[in-house]
């Protein structure tokens, strides 16, 4: 089953004279499939937030069409099955934390004992429980953001939009959070992450897509995106001299001592490097196809993004 | 109907968190505590004890309904004021950034929301409105032991009042995000535009000799919200128990209520946020 489903999705914003278009998304097509955590990437201005509000229907699309569990957009009675924690959310400063709970629970279709019960439960989870009878205008960000995260899942929802959740979170509550989404996961929620923090992103999505200027630029699994293609790290056993007066067709380049990477063609021009090695009895301990760090792809994917538009 | 009743009770919960409420409470328990000292020195007046209940019961009810009359017309266009400053940020409040998101994301309709947030202010104006008129009543029902049911129905006049003039802050808080030109048309209206219509139209209006301003007049006159005539005359035959003698102010201001709270819900569910 899809969880999000987008078909040419494109939103203009106007001014109030229509002088000005900002185009937010471009005809924006994406899939995720449910009981995944997919990862949201993009620079400041891309149009994470507006995609996210765009498929919950607090903004409307210019042209093209999107789903969310299968249901159109106009079907707001599919929010049954919806959980969201905006950025910067606000919540009445009159409520304490468990009203706050309760008013967007109620709001979401439940009542009575089962509520009570689902708040208690998730202030226990968000560590909480001791701030339930205090009014949120005592609250720090952090907290804010863990009472967000609770009431993102008061209704038990089977798709969570979560929009940079650990942001103003300090890094044991960020790993508190990152263990909640996992284990959200694992109960086959499909979980939406908008997030900067890429190091976050990188250890807990399944997939992830890269938007800019509100267009997506890449989208698949973290290893997909990372891998380099055709480059190796080798790491050999001995003395490096020996593989330094070697001369090779391929591009070997050091890294340490001992450790090389080498580019390659393919597959064919791999295994005659390797048999020219051992040929020598150059003993190799490692072979590791090289990898980016999902920053590394992200930059170097977003500056030539910038290059192409100019 | 759930939607909107949690919506419409949590906008009551907001104005008591800001105290408004009880301001409003705190008030007309002050008002009802004057009315008792007065009516008790009014009683003891010789207009007043020169009347037995026995000889002349419909005078004297009249009487009981005219001192509650001018003691409640003040209160109640007081409490109009203030109920338009105290309500007209529950909907910019409502469009807040992160607030509003959080909102639309719930299986609630943009109606409902709307709808909800109306109802919640005159929930409150109402609460205090009756609070405000059964305590004189009562007070002057208690002492003069004349219990006029039918000046009750006052309560009705002076929430719908409000809610005419509640529908205008609606409309702007939706359009212009904001509280202050929604909380200025409501005052205009209620303060100068509609008390200068009335007078152009049914008080001078056989002074104007000129046939434009007449149309003019006469054209805005059934367009703007008659809260004159909703606060005087309808009010008053209300409290004196004549009924509604003229249905038009009323009408014309429901039509006017309707459109408002119509168009601001259609704008409402157009609204990128």
């Amino acid at each position: 089953m899809k969880a999000v489903e987008t078909k040419d999705l494109t939103k203009i914003y106007s001014s109030s004279f229509g002088k000005k278009k900002v185009q937010a998304l471009v005809e924006l097509n994406l899939d995720v499939e449910s009981g995944l955590i997919f990862g949201l990437l993009g620079p400041n201005g891309a149009g994470k937030t507006t995609f996210i509000k765009l498929l919950l229907g607090i903004t409307f699309p210019t042209a093209g069409n999107a789903k969310i569990l299968e249901e159109s957009l106009s079907n707001y009675s599919v929010k049954k099955k919806i959980g969201y924690l905006p950025e910067n959310h606000k919540y009445p400063p009159y409520l304490k934390g468990g009203e706050v709970l309760k008013f967007f629970g109620k709001l979401s279709g439940m009542n009575g004992l089962d509520l009570d019960k689902k708040i208690d439960e998730l202030l226990e989870l968000v560590k909480l429980s001791q701030w339930k009878k205090t009014k949120v205008k005592a609250y720090s960000k952090g907290m804010m953001q863990r009472l967000g995260l609770a009431q993102a899942l008061i209704n038990d929802p089977e798709l969570i939009f979560l929009d940079e959740p650990t942001d103003g979170v300090d890094p044991i509550g960020r790993k508190e959070i990152r263990d909640i989404l996992v284990e959200l996961k694992s109960r086959q929620k499909t979980i939406f992450l908008n997030s900067h923090l890429l190091s976050e992103v990188e250890l807990i999505t399944d997939r992830v897509g890269i938007l800019n200027k509100g267009k997506l630029l890449r989208e698949g699994t973290v290893k997909e995106l990372t891998e380099k293609k055709e480059e190796y790290k080798i790491v050999i056993e001995g003395n490096a001299a020996d593989l330094d007066s070697i001369s090779f067709d391929n591009s070997f380049t050091r890294i340490s001592d001992g450790s090389y990477s080498v580019k390659v063609a393919d597959i064919n021009e791999l295994n005659k490097t390797i048999d020219q090695l051992r040929s020598r009895s150059i003993l190799l301990k490692e072979i590791i196809p090289m990898k980016n760090t999902l920053e590394e792809m992200f930059i170097s994917l977003i500056t030539e993004s910038e290059k192409n538009i100019k | 109907m759930n939607n909107i009743w949690i919506t419409t009770w949590y906008t009551v919960r907001e104005a008591l968190a800001r105290k408004v409420f009880l301001f409003f409470i705190g008030l007309s328990a002050l008002a009802i505590i004057i009315s008792a000292v007065v009516v008790n020195v009014l009683s003891d007046s010789a207009l007043i004890s020169g009347v037995t209940t026995q000889d002349n019961n419909i005078i004297f009810e009249e009487i009981a309904a005219s001192i509650q009359l001018i003691i409640i017309t003040p209160l109640a266009s007081l409490c109009i004021l203030l109920a338009i400053f105290s309500s007209a940020s529950f909907v910019p409040h409502m469009l807040e950034k992160g607030n509003i998101d959080l909102l639309l994301s719930k299986p609630i309709s943009r109606s409902q929301l709307l709808f909800g947030k109306f109802l919640g202010g005159l929930l409150v104006v109402l609460i205090n409105v009756g609070f405000l008129i059964i305590g004189v009543w009562l007070v002057i029902a208690i002492r003069f032991s004349i219990y006029n049911f039918t000046f009750l129905s006052i309560i009705l006049s002076v929430t719908f009042t409000f809610a005419v003039l509640y529908s205008i802050i609606v409309l702007f808080g939706v359009v212009t995000q904001g509280s202050i030109l929604g909380m200025m048309a409501a005052y205009f209206i209620f303060l100068i535009l509609s008390p200068l219509l009335y007078a152009g139209k049914v008080q001078f209006g056989e002074l104007i000799t000129s046939d434009f301003l007449k149309s003019v007049i006469d054209f805005f006159y059934y367009i703007v919200p008659k809260t004159s005539e909703l606060m005087g005359q309808i009010t008053m035959n209300l409290a004196l128990g004549k009924g509604i003698i003229d249905w038009q102010p009323i009408l014309t201001s429901l039509a006017f209520m309707f459109a408002a709270i119509g168009y601001a819900i259609f704008i409402f569910n157009k609204k990128d946020f």
